[in-house]
């Protein structure tokens, strides 16, 4: 028995195809818990299956249509769509605050860069009992300093009406993310030469002038990787959104993960769920390779390495 | 340098810190608060009364250990199968020479195109076909789904760093490639599993939707669902949800303090270069 596994071990090393039995498994995990599912997806929108567990009739493509049709959808991607542009935009300019103002000579500084990425480790949870506590309108430490200060007369209700809620989910979340593209930041400006950013200084260019001619265009590549990854992740955003709002008041705050959710586990529609998903992954599939054709190296590898 | 200019520098880095560091703060002083001052309207910057009194009951009235063991294990659990699944296929990709590398390098590199919401529904039908709905092993298979392809990314910057020569010259010495890549070439990347290895517990021990929709009975919750329970909408209890925040962020905190700067290098790697 031994011998023969050795056996076949030696036989496997010996082998050519070394290469593919190393990443085999991989590839199959991936098959059976990526690519089987998408499928299983595509299947399920064309039937009427509820709760889980029933067995649907083939509808055809009754749940697109209901869909496309309806307002839910069109609301959904409004919000998703201005969710994603204010997340982007506040993540990378506090990100990029973030790291510039660490990229200066300052006493524990190699401290601070590592240990900005803190806000990041934490779950989601602790994000929304921090937003809640601080932003309670009668408990929260916001709206007593805002008071006390005169700034206003009346406590905020930060999760209260929908303009207000969508900003509030997208500062708290903005929290958590910016220290994480804050870093990749500050890598990319810890490689432009001393030189460059010095000689600047000794022409006598001001800050500004220094931070627009010199500090952006060499890390433009960087910003535009951060700029992609963080509107993927943004859209995709589940956790911070339920846990603060569960997508109100009135669907100010539903993006489409909130609606996937809420049709499966709250309305038990499974099959219009998987239907209002389609769009989804076709939208940001082809978001994605436009992007990275535009806008990075080339091909996926050049983009990413 | 001017003083002034001195000043705003340091000026600028406090203002960062304190963005930074102030809800954390304000989260840890509350929960050595008792619930009276915990829910005063005018709050206290500094505890009056020092309590431990919202960490007791963690222990007296939820089943707080049972959250915490969970999450490990389902963390742990992903981690470990991340850890062989990724690096047998980054060592495949960046350093074995076959057809199709790079279909399959790309094919990992774009996954993070693919939005991880769109396998809810579908795993959710197929893992109640095969009764992994409300188990622990069930959350790590989702896990590791959402966390692997990624991860052959993140030891792109370690793997093709361990000189080619290395490895040929222990095969001149009569080792199998086996031999090679577990005896020299793994030990010689080990930061980069360490920084692998933090990725995927991280992600695992912060995951939410797949935890909240796959498990039921409250004996296989995890933290963060568990947690969430404290937050319900009419009836929010502040004491355990401020001590429970401290808990669950002190295991990630440490690992980082380990392994962080090599996560810091495999996350930057590839992003700059």
């Amino acid at each position: 028995m031994v011998s023969s596994w050795r056996r076949i071990a030696e036989r496997w090393q010996r082998d050519p195809y070394f290469g593919y039995w190393l990443v085999l498994p991989l590839v199959v995990w991936t098959l059976l818990t990526i690519v089987y599912p998408v499928f299983d997806a595509v299947r399920l929108s064309v039937l009427n299956v509820g709760f889980v567990g029933t067995v649907g009739r083939f509808v055809g493509l009754e749940n697109y249509v209901t869909l496309l049709t309806g307002q839910e959808f069109w609301h959904t991607a409004w919000v998703t769509l201005l969710w994603t542009v204010l997340n982007v935009a506040l993540q990378l300019l506090a990100a990029l605050v973030a790291a510039l103002v660490l990229n200066q000579e300052f006493w524990g500084r190699e401290f601070a860069r590592n240990w900005i990425i803190l806000p990041w480790l934490f779950p989601s949870i602790v994000l929304a009992t921090m937003g809640k506590w601080m932003l309670d309108p009668t408990l929260g430490v916001i709206n007593y300093l805002l008071l006390k200060s005169g700034l206003v007369h009346a406590p905020i209700s930060f999760l209260g009406t929908g303009t207000l809620a969508i900003l509030t989910v997208t500062v708290v979340n903005a929290w958590h993310w910016f220290p994480f593209f804050a870093v990749i930041i500050l890598a990319a400006l810890q490689t432009i030469p001393k030189e460059l950013s010095e000689s600047a200084e000794i022409d006598g260019a001001a800050y500004l002038a220094r931070l627009l001619y010199v500090e952006l265009p060499s890390i433009g590549q960087v910003l535009y990787v951060v700029i992609f990854l963080s509107s993927l992740w943004a859209s995709n955003i589940f956790d911070v959104i339920w846990l603060l709002t569960r997508g109100g008041p009135l669907y100010a705050t539903t993006t489409f993960p909130i609606l996937i959710y809420y049709k499966a586990f709250q309305e038990y529609r499974i099959s219009q769920a998987a239907a209002v998903s389609m769009p989804m992954l076709l939208v940001l599939l082809v978001y994605g390779v436009w992007y990275m054709r535009r806008f990075m190296r080339g091909d996926a590898e050049g983009a990413t390495t | 340098m001017t003083a002034a200019k001195v000043t705003a520098r340091y000026l600028s880095v406090l203002a960062v810190l304190v963005v930074v560091l102030f809800p954390m703060y304000w989260v840890l002083v509350n929960s050595f608060k008792t619930l009276p001052e915990l829910t005063s309207l005018t709050p206290t910057f500094w505890p009056h009364t020092f309590t431990l009194e919202s960490y007791t009951r963690l222990f007296d009235q939820v089943p707080f250990v049972t959250y915490f063991w969970n999450s490990t294990y389902v963390a742990l659990g992903a981690t470990a199968i991340t850890l062989v699944l990724s690096s047998l296929a980054a060592y495949s990709v960046y350093r074995c020479r076959y057809r199709g590398r790079e279909v399959l390098f790309r094919l990992f590199m774009s996954s993070y195109i693919f939005p991880r919401v769109l396998l809810l529904i579908p795993l959710y039908i197929g893992f109640s076909r095969l009764h992994l709905i409300d188990t622990l092993n069930g959350l790590i298979i989702v896990n590791v789904t959402m966390i692997a392809p990624f991860s052959v990314w993140m030891l792109h910057a370690f793997f093709t760093g361990v000189p080619l020569e290395l490895e040929d010259a222990a095969m001149v010495d009569g080792a199998s490639r086996l031999q090679v890549l577990v005896k020299i070439f793994l030990p010689l990347s080990a930061q980069g599993l360490a920084a692998l290895g933090l990725n995927a517990f991280l992600m695992t021990w912060t995951e939410y939707l797949f935890a909240l929709t796959f498990i039921i009975s409250e004996a296989h919750k995890t933290l963060p669902v568990g947690m969430a329970q404290f937050l319900q909408e009419y009836n929010i209890d502040w004491g355990l949800l401020m001590s429970s925040s401290v808990l669950i962020a002190i295991p990630p905190s440490i690992l980082f303090a380990f392994a962080g700067r090599w996560f810091i290098k495999g996350l930057t790697a590839g992003a700059i270069k």
